[in-house]
């Protein structure tokens, strides 16, 4: 009874069985399977045979990877450049005293997070269409430009994946930055008002580096969500084919490879190539953002 | 003074504008897929999605299919709530308990583990998709709600969130809790989930809107039709050999209504629970 | 406080709402669709009285169910001491395949019998073939089928699925249009004639005549076909920078430059973007396999009486090959089911019999591969029958003209051709006939993209 009673109330033993829950995950199902997949990386999974480094070789020259790759990296770079200085903007003149209904305009902004990005795509797929009466085709109409091919070209195709991308995740990232800004204290605002400073310098001298933590942060999801994007392109195009493979992400390759060719082994060669890309960017940007410098101190 | 007032006016009015057009534009593909629920699912295929109000074809035929039709529509319904509200309750418990794990205590490895945190929250689950796939395979897993739902109960971005909310806890309350004479457990149980309840909101909307959102893994792993979710569901209706437009078409616009109930009774949470979990240094 | 009560009693009724979830959960998976009409997307399942044998299957397409279902009575009549009950689960296109070949994979999960498209059948005969091989079971029917169609879903002279129709190409053509046009289909009998009508319909009517296909080759392989050309060589490699493509291509260049021949939307004319561009009277004329009949009786309904069936444009008048087969379903019996002899017979008996095949045109449409009931007037005419009801000519009239001229195309069966079908439907065709690329320059690049594919 008495040690039964001590283990429970041990202080050093605690810690252990509340992360517990974590360190099992992730033995289980991150670890596990990336050695996984580094063995199967290197064989042929339908032959059962080691290959080497065949399937990497292959990657290399494989112009319909290197061509998800960089849409991929096109899409996240585009995503970086939309989703983080206009919400980052809004959220902060949501926040200003002289709004009014903030509330309102959140939850309206949030909506599009809430719908599913199978309904999403298929609602931008048939709002893209390209006949005539398509919304899309309906808008430029009015401009006295005729319909639009949207989904058959890089571009304007490009253009309605980052269109899905900010109508959903506008809302969301300016409530993560509202609350970024919540959280720094109003003293200082209060305090570079009676200085002189203008609104504009305040955001720039000091909301823009106050939030840099959620900065990184939004920063740092962003980066993993552009680069392993798949249900938008798969909903926008009604599966996995697009046009000259303008749709094609990394993830949506390693479904083709690994789901509907059954070439395994090269399919978890394209997610250790995506694992690597993600590390990389991140780690650059860490550096960039200063993040690291500041975890070592 | 009064050019002051004058000039607030004017920034109140001009962001008025800026945020009224902005969510109108955010409102239209809403507003597109509720006008189409009352149109003929073919005229979408014919004319696309647009703002057209025609009431000759408009009708309520796709809400009677909806409620009256034969179809699995609501099943698919029932299975992704079933799923949305287990996920979202075992992922804040575990979540909850991992993170005040990280915030209450200083053990050896820590660091490193936190630093595993961090890492796992940056990497896509894509990247383990194929070999956690052939691992769900092996532990007879497959087709089960098990395997959609096990591999992400402590979620790394929620551990984190819990973790950044915990970390502004006054140590007074654990210390007065140990004093009290309650265990290590008891301490979590009775005293820190109560006041993490803004945080809970919070993270039950973000997870609650990935699990009812979730796509690619469950694609994988379930194949019995009769468990499918509502996402699997709806896009088994996108299919070159059936007209289901109709269905699809007011089965998404239905779709995005529980989610939306849930986020309207939260919100107010929500935004505290973020606000108070932001990202600290 | 209001909130509050909302809160609450949303929590209420998705507590409830899992509760009801999981009690049917545990329940028996086949009976919760017993009830549901055929038709509807997701599982059925056959009622049959006493004993019998569950037999899951897979389809693709939902129109497949009620027919199975239909043939399945009739076999559990015939055969009261063998009896089956289907329980029938339709998918979508890509999951299904998607599905079945995670399945066979994992050896768990999947089907006793399954539809597999032939466009993705190859995929499944490389490795370890997970499929029965139905060679005894189709013996009986054997001789009355279309040698060319079992083939196809063939390997190593043993067959791994029941072909459901020929798909023989015919020509629909739009008369109702055509005649604004003055335009007579009957004399179009080589391609020349068909863009010289084509030219003359644009400029009567400014409208399209016929599509220039971007995401399907129908016309393609039928006309490559006609020329004896092919996607592969001899010894199986890829070569489509062959000079008859590069001839097949250009002329089809040839009709999209006269400006009476585009992409419809779409890319092809069974995509449900395209159907209402023909139902409109938007493009006149679809070369299609015959299958396509049921497409026009569902989707484009406003052309019923005003769709002639005739025998598709040739190269020279007198040329052997006539039509191909395009399109297909193959239906397989999975190797490792329990059930998968029974399934073998059953399902031979499903698809092939000369009952069979009379329903394959009955209900489906389609030009069934027991080429017997071909001349079944009783049958082929019915004056009741939806499709004879439909098209303003006699469609069998057209099949029997050009009975001993179908084809098939050579590569159709090999194990590259889904990664081919995919570049042309994806890149080729699309660099040609959308970005104005150089015939050769875009088949040479895809050629290349291949070669590195398959390691060539």
């Amino acid at each position: 009874m008495k040690s039964k009673k001590n283990i429970l109330y041990s202080q050093k033993i605690a810690p252990y069985v509340f992360v517990f829950p974590f360190v099992i995950t992730v033995l289980l199902f991150w670890i596990f399977p990336i050695i996984n997949g580094v063995l199967l990386s290197f064989q042929d999974v339908l032959k059962d045979e080691w290959v080497a480094l065949d399937n990497y070789k292959r990657l290399l020259s494989d112009k319909i990877f290197l061509k998800a790759v960089y849409n991929s990296t096109k899409y996240m770079i585009g995503t970086l450049i939309l989703l983080i200085p206009f919400p980052m903007f809004f959220a902060s003149l949501l926040n200003s005293k002289l709004m009014k209904k903030p509330g309102l305009f959140k939850s309206i902004y949030f909506i599009p997070a809430l719908t599913s990005v199978v309904v999403a795509g298929t609602i931008f797929r048939l709002m893209f269409g390209e006949m005539e009466t398509s919304l899309a085709n309906q808008v430029i109409g009015i401009f006295g430009f005729g319909p639009i091919k949207w989904l058959k070209k890089e571009w304007t195709g490009y253009f309605a994946l980052l269109l899905i991308a900010c109508w959903r995740w506008t809302g969301v990232n300016i409530l993560y930055f509202l609350a970024g800004i919540q959280s720094i204290s109003t003293d200082i605002y209060e305090a570079s008002a009676i200085d002189g400073a203008s609104k504009w310098q305040q955001f720039t001298k000091i909301t823009f580096p106050l939030v840099k933590p959620t900065t990184v942060y939004v920063l740092t999801i962003s980066i993993y969500a552009g680069l392993s994007m798949f249900t938008e392109s798969y909903m926008l195009w009604k599966g996995n084919n697009s046009p000259q493979n303008i749709g094609l992400t990394i993830v949506g390759y390693l479904y083709r490879q690994g789901i509907e060719r059954r070439a395994m082994g090269y399919a978890c060669a394209v997610g250790l190539i995506l694992l690597i890309i993600v590390m990389i960017v991140n780690l650059i940007q860490l550096k960039v953002t200063g993040t690291f410098d500041k975890e070592e101190r | 003074m009064k050019g002051q007032k004058n000039k607030d006016r004017l920034a109140t009015v001009m962001m008025l504008i800026l945020f009224i057009i902005l969510a109108i534009l955010i409102i239209i593909p809403i507003y597109t897929i509720f006008l189409a629920s009352f149109k003929p699912g073919g005229d979408l295929l014919q004319y696309g999605l647009n703002l057209k109000i025609d009431f000759s074809r408009m009708s309520f035929d796709n809400y009677v299919l909806l409620f009256a039709g034969k179809h699995e529509y609501w099943r698919w319904f029932f299975n992704s709530i079933i799923l949305t509200v287990i996920t979202v309750v075992l992922t804040l418990i575990i979540s909850a308990f991992v993170g005040y794990g990280f915030a209450a205590y200083d053990f050896k490895g820590k660091n490193v583990l936190f630093i595993v945190v961090l890492i796992i929250l940056s990497i896509p689950l894509e990247v383990v998709m194929l070999p956690l796939y052939k691992q769900m395979s092996t532990w007879k897993l497959m087709d089960s709600y098990v395997a959609v739902v096990l591999p992400f109960l402590a979620h790394a971005s929620t551990i984190f969130f819990f973790r950044q909310y915990l970390l502004g806890l006054p140590k007074s309350l654990i210390e007065a809790g140990r004093i009290d004479g309650a265990t290590e457990y008891g301490i979590f149980v009775r005293l820190i989930i109560p006041i993490m309840k803004p945080a809970f909101a919070a993270m039950a909307i973000l997870n609650g809107m990935n699990a009812w959102n979730n796509y690619l893994w469950p694609l994988l792993v379930i194949r019995s039709s009769d468990k499918y979710t509502l996402t699997l569901g709806l896009n088994t209706l996108i299919n070159p050999y059936g007209d289901n437009y109709s269905l699809l078409v007011v089965g998404s616009f239905f779709s995005i209504i529980p989610i939306f109930i849930l986020f309207v009774c939260f919100q107010q949470y929500f935004i505290e629970g973020m606000t108070a979990g932001a990202v600290k240094e | 406080m209001k909130k509050k009560l909302l809160t609450a009693l949303l929590c209420v009724a998705m507590a409830a709402f899992s509760l009801v979830g999981c009690g049917s959960d545990g329940g028996d998976d086949s009976s919760s669709g017993g009830s549901k009409g055929p038709g509807s997307a997701g599982t059925n399942s056959m009622e049959v009285e006493g004993d019998a044998t569950e037999i899951q299957v897979w389809t693709f397409i939902e129109l497949h169910q009620q027919f199975y279902t239909d043939m399945a009575e009739k076999w559990n009549e015939e055969n009261p001491d063998k009896k089956v009950k289907l329980v029938l689960s339709n998918m979508s296109y890509d999951d299904m395949h998607n599905k079945l070949s995670l399945a066979l994979e994992s050896g768990e999960g999947a089907p006793d019998v399954v539809d597999i498209e032939l466009g993705k059948f190859p995929a499944f005969m490389t490795g370890k073939i997970g499929l029965k091989d139905l060679t005894s079971a189709i013996s009986p029917y054997k001789d009355k089928v279309i040698e060319s169609r079992l083939s196809i879903y063939g390997k190593d002279g043993a067959y791994y699925g029941f072909p459901t129709h020929v798909g023989a190409t015919v020509a629909f053509y739009n008369t109702e249009e055509l005649e604004k046009a003055d335009v007579d289909y009957t004399a179009i009998k080589t391609w020349d004639d068909f863009k010289e009508a084509g030219v003359k319909y644009n400029k009567a009517t400014g409208k399209y005549f016929a599509c220039v296909e971007t995401t399907a080759q129908w016309m393609i392989n039928l006309m490559l076909t006609q020329k004896g050309g092919d996607y592969l060589d001899e010894s199986g490699n890829i070569n489509i920078t062959n000079d008859t493509m590069v001839e097949v291509l250009e002329y089809i260049k040839g009709l999209q430059d006269t400006g009476a021949f585009a992409p419809v939307p779409g890319g092809q004319p069974d995509n449900e973007e395209a159907y209402p561009s023909y139902n409109n009277g938007d493009y006149a004329v679809q070369i299609m396999p015959f299958w396509q009949t049921s497409r026009f009786t569902s989707y484009m309904t406003d052309l019923s009486g005003k769709v002639a069936i005739a025998p598709t444009p040739v190269w020279k008048e007198g040329d052997a090959i006539k039509s191909i087969g395009g399109g297909g379903t193959g239906t397989a019996v999975v190797e490792s089911s329990e059930n998968a002899d029974l399934a073998a017979e059953v399902f031979a008996y499903i698809k092939l019999s000369e009952e069979a095949n009379k329903e394959v045109w009955n209900v489906l449409g389609f030009d069934p591969v027991n080429t017997e009931v071909w001349t079944d007037k009783d049958l082929t005419e019915n004056p009741d029958n939806q499709f004879v009801k439909f098209f303003n000519t006699k469609p069998f009239d057209t099949l029997l003209e050009i009975q001993d001229g179908i084809y098939a195309l050579e590569s159709l069966t090999s194990e590259k051709f889904p990664s081919i079908n995919n570049e042309f439907c994806n890149v080729t065709l699309n660099n040609i006939f959308e970005e104005g690329m150089d015939v050769k320059e875009a088949l040479q690049q895809s050629e290349d993209t291949l070669k590195n594919e398959f390691g060539e």
